[in-house]
């Protein structure tokens, strides 16, 4: 596109963002919250990465670690984060803030309670820019009309003067969009973009972050719920579960191969296009776990269908799939593997069993 | 790929959940400090107020306390054994004063809170479970309320309620009875502004509440609905007003006794002990800053059970 | 516009209500022909001037033609009745009386806020530090403290010379403090002598303050603290944008509309402040003489004084309104729809 801010080429080898062993621990009056506890991948230059989880597994907390957005009271962090190989895991605050807005960006999920309301739209953009670039206010705001334009908000020179409240949700999360892009930062976190939108909306905010990744060559984080949202718009795909990496892979190859039966679950649990209306729902069974006393073994097994005590008893190490080295998964017994089918067939046997039964007690009652 | 961009509200992960820590409601130690304070002083005063004619280490406010040289001590005693508080110009105890003015302002201060309780609670609730022109014309009247200076409202009030008084009739037969009458009512319309508005303005969001409309849709009579549905959920937001205005009239009371028109002659208030010593503050502090602490404990101890019920139900007073 | 006038038309009704009840409250128990005149004169006058008394104010007349007549000399011919006691012209008592109160109203407000704002936004941006915790410690006192309990304190620890003398082991070392400023308050106005301003207005002022500072501090702390937790803040600092901007620029503005409200209501809180601290202080002012003005019934004085009062509260109640829609665009637009 036509913006002149171009993601700052610096073209040093190696993966933009390096993480290893991350952990963010929060200290609160029930105890040690181990919100995300051993987190480690990397993610390439202009790639598209997405973290995918229920509420509570840890996937905000881990895009805003790397960011260092959260408050430093009562939060212990660990590991390495390397951005562009520098460490940025142990900054402060106040040494991050010539990263944030500049090199990475966030845009986050609610867009009605994200930009300032009794701030114009047009100072809310060219704020970063003044900062950041020491643009005078009047270049500021010219790019920040570009920048509207580029975000395909029509009448952007209007809409400049304008507050939050006049816009609509699909409006506003693409101002946040416009605020994050500014700088032409090399990594953009898109926390829940597109949740708090309607569902026609969704898709034209994640067309338009995708084409501005392309066009910027910048890295996309997109956090989400929903593995719908990261099928079309990630190269690849990281799922957490109770603070931990479950399976991570290509986008490609996590559809074609998943391994994790959380990812199973997960997927599961969107009502698919083909199904007869009034089908039930599969929502996953039970609660995510507490993360103050995480389960001893896989953090998954207490709603696993197919946990033995194995699964219960001892924590699954990271390991590559047998095809595909950069197809990491945490299970003991992931899907298609013999453990799995056993499982299967045993619980469609003892199903069977209580159907059966059912039925039987159904006769006997008559 | 079946699923692109189906419906995404997937069951397992409701929307609009954000994972960012929460933090739980921490409330700072000192309240837990404070409000034993607070109960332990106002239990203690209390006590003392009601049962002072029956405690030995308590003289009669209008008892001479004398002087070390046997004759009738006039500011001669500073805080000591013999009187805790001193004595001040008249050779009284000033703690059995301060005891003695507890019971007035006490006394004043709730009394004239139930007042405002009764006629801007109920008003507040008519105002908001009615509305239209009942809710214009409680409006107005609070407005009115609140735009005369209080204190000089008060000074009006108590002023004109006594010369009314002296020409007998039923008002001065009350001021004979029970001699701080015009003083409960003048700070008991100080309060009913400011409960009319706070009762009102829950009444308003609670008439609107799934429970009230059921009753409502049943067929409930008004009075019902207000009595058995409103009425008991409005007790939290009442009670936590009503001890932050007991804090407020409390020093009122002490402003109007200072200022000359406490309690009648003879019944010791903290306003006019004030009043009465400030000028020999030089020589005989205690005289006038016993009565003060005194003032500001009780005023502080409201305050802070106030504070704790409103942080307890959550009533954000700022506009009242 | 339209809902400038609709505020207008609202708050001038409550003005007409509360001084015509004023008026009404003082002639109570006035009911015999002219005895409304005879206590406007004062003592033992001759009937020829109770009945020119009358005649002059309409005092034979219902309440309603009294205060149209009161009104009208108020706006017509600036006359605002006349103090047979104290043979002035109310305007001029007022005059004379009036810098004073609203000096020491002013100073309170103006003070209070340049106090509370700084300590409120420190205090939610470090909060549950022990900044926070004695600020609030703080702030809770003085919101407990009224007039009439802080002024005996300041007199003692300011104005008093005190001695103090330690003993073991400072060997009877004696501490000397206070006496800095005059007992009673000088109506000495800042542009006749500064320092002499300052000196006799310090202790009075002081009083005033710290109470209102208090009730300032508590609300926007609160306020602040909400903000602080409000996703935009947080985009704020995602943007790089320094934590003092965002602090003063971007929580600060969307924090302001309780303390505002409390500007408004301080108002009428500050009148009854200022009559106790003249009082205390000597310092004739306007609180001083509507309290010996209602005592001796004086009634043209506390009718026009109370209308007075009554009129800024109005207007700084209508500011304090219009100020919401400066502050917050979406009431401006809401307001513009109406």
């Amino acid at each position: 596109m036509s913006t002149q801010i171009q993601a700052s080429a610096r073209d040093i080898d190696g993966p933009l963002l390096e993480l290893e062993d991350v952990t963010t621990h929060f200290k609160t009056p029930r105890g040690v919250v181990r919100a995300v506890d051993g987190v480690s991948f990397s993610l390439d230059r202009g790639k598209a990465l997405g973290i995918v989880g229920e509420s509570g597994s840890g996937k905000t907390i881990l895009s805003r670690s790397i960011m260092g957005l959260l408050p430093p009271r009562g939060t212990i962090r660990g590991g390495s984060i390397k951005f562009e190989g520098r460490e940025i895991g142990n900054l402060d605050r106040k040494a991050m803030r010539s990263v944030w807005g500049k090199e990475m960006a966030m845009i986050f999920q609610d867009p009605m309670t994200s930009l300032n309301p009794v701030m114009k739209i047009g100072r809310q953009i060219a704020e970063p820019l003044q900062i950041h670039l020491g643009m005078t206010k009047q270049n500021a705001l010219a790019t920040a009309e570009r920048l509207l334009q580029d975000v395909r908000i029509p009448e952007a020179k209007r809409r400049l003067e304008q507050y939050p409240h006049e816009m609509s949700g699909g409006m506003r999360q693409r101002v946040m969009i416009a605020i994050a892009l500014a700088c032409g930062p090399t990594a953009l976190f898109a926390d829940e973009p597109t949740t708090a939108l309607d569902v026609t909306v969704q898709a034209q905010i994640l067309d338009l972050l995708g084409e501005q990744r392309r066009d910027r060559n910048m890295s996309l984080v997109l956090v989400t719920h929903d593995l719908g949202v990261v099928a079309g718009h990630t190269d690849e795909i990281a799922v957490m579960y109770g603070g931990k990496l479950v399976e991570k892979a290509s986008t490609k190859g996590l559809f074609a191969n998943m391994k994790m039966p959380y990812t199973e679950a997960l997927l599961n649990s969107i009502p698919k296009l083909e199904d007869r209306s009034h089908t039930r729902l599969n929502a996953i069974a039970g609660r995510p776990p507490d993360l103050v006393n995480p389960p001893k073994g896989c953090r998954f097994a207490p709603r696993c269908p197919y946990a033995v005590d194995k699964c219960v008893n001892e924590e699954p190490p990271l390991i590559a799939t047998a095809e595909d080295p950069n197809h990491l998964y945490a299970c003991w017994y992931p899907v298609g593997s013999e453990g799995y089918h056993e499982a299967k067939v045993r619980i469609a046997a003892s199903k069977h069993a209580t159907d059966a039964l059912a039925a039987t007690s159904a006769a006997g009652g008559n | 790929m079946t699923t692109t961009l189906a419906p995404t509200t997937a069951p397992s992960a409701p929307a609009a959940a954000p994972d960012a820590p929460t933090k739980g409601r921490r409330l700072p130690k000192w309240p837990g400090l404070g409000i034993v304070f607070a109960i332990t002083f106002l239990g203690g005063l209390t006590f003392l107020a009601i049962f002072a004619d029956y405690l030995s280490f308590i003289p009669y406010p209008n008892e001479k306390i004398l002087g070390p040289n046997g004759r009738p001590g006039r500011y001669d005693w500073g805080p000591s054994w013999t009187a805790w508080f001193g004595t001040d110009g008249v050779s009284a105890d000033v703690f059995s004063k301060c005891i003695y003015g507890a019971r007035t302002s006490l006394q004043v201060g709730i009394f004239a809170t139930v007042f405002g309780i009764l006629v801007g609670g109920g008003l507040g609730m008519i105002a908001g479970y009615f509305r239209g022109w009942v809710d214009r014309v409680v409006m107005i009247f609070t407005d009115c309320l609140l735009a005369l200076p209080a204190l000089l409202l008060a000074i009006i009030l108590v002023d004109r309620l006594r010369a009314q008084a002296e020409s007998g009739g039923v008002l001065g037969w009350i001021e004979e009875r029970w001699g701080i009458a015009f003083i409960v009512l003048t700070l008991g319309t100080l309060a009913v502004a400011p409960l009319a508005r706070i009762v009102r303005a829950q009444t308003l969001t609670l008439r609107e509440r799934e429970f009230v409309l059921a009753a409502r849709s049943l067929g409930a009579k008004p009075n019902r609905v207000i009595f058995r549905e409103i009425l008991p959920n409005l007790i939290p937001a009442i009670l936590t007003v009503a001890f932050t205005g007991l804090s407020v009239l409390i020093a009122a009371e002490g402003a109007l006794a200072f200022l000359g028109l406490g309690a009648e002659i003879g019944t010791p208030t903290w306003g006019k002990l004030i009043d009465e010593n400030r000028n020999k503050i030089d020589e005989f502090w205690w005289a006038t800053i016993f009565p003060c602490l005194m003032l500001f404990l009780t005023v502080l101890s409201f305050n802070i059970i106030g504070d704790r019920l409103s942080r307890r139900f959550d009533i954000r007073q700022a506009g009242v | 516009m339209r809902y400038f006038l609709q505020k207008l038309g609202q708050f001038s009704i409550v003005f007409f209500i509360v001084t015509f009840a004023v008026m009404i409250l003082m002639r109570l128990g006035l009911n015999a022909p002219g005895d409304p005149a005879r206590t406007l004169l004062g003592g033992t006058v001759d009937q020829e001037l109770i009945d020119a008394t009358t005649a002059k104010y309409r005092l034979d007349q219902n309440y309603f033609v009294q205060y149209f007549f009161w009104l009208k000399n108020i706006v017509v011919d600036q006359d605002m009745g006349r103090s047979v006691p104290l043979s002035t012209d109310v305007v001029d008592l007022i005059k004379s009386r009036a810098m004073t109160t609203i000096l020491l109203g002013t100073y309170a407000i103006v003070w209070g806020l340049i106090i509370a704002v700084p300590l409120a936004v420190r205090q939610a941006h470090k909060r549950d530090s022990w900044f926070d915790k004695f600020g609030s410690a703080g702030s809770f006192a003085f919101v407990s403290a009224p007039a009439v309990v802080l002024a005996p304190i300041f007199t003692l620890l300011l104005i008093k010379e005190n001695t103090i003398t330690l003993w073991w082991p400072f060997n009877d070392y004696q501490i000397t403090f206070g006496g800095w400023f005059p007992r009673i308050g000088e109506k000495i106005y800042p542009w006749q002598d500064l320092g002499a301003h300052f000196r006799n207005f310090f202790v009075p002022t002081l009083v005033l303050t710290l109470p209102i500072a208090a009730v300032f501090a508590r609300l926007l702390r609160g306020d602040m603290v909400m903000t602080l937790q409000a996703d935009f803040v947080t985009l704020a600092s995602a943007k790089g944008v320094s934590p003092r901007r965002v602090l003063w620029v971007h929580a600060l503005r969307n924090s302001l509309f309780s303390l505002l409200t409390s500007v408004g209501l301080q108002v009428s809180g500050i009148v009854g402040g200022a009559i106790v601290v003249e009082q205390f202080f000597d310092l004739d002012g306007m609180g001083t003489m509507l309290v010996s003005a209602i005592l001796s019934k004086d009634l043209f004085i506390v009718q026009s004084t109370a209308a007075v009062l009554v009129f800024s509260v109005v207007i700084v109640n209508l500011i304090v309104d219009l100020l919401y829609g400066v502050l917050d665009p979406r009431i401006r637009h809401a307001r513009a729809l109406a």
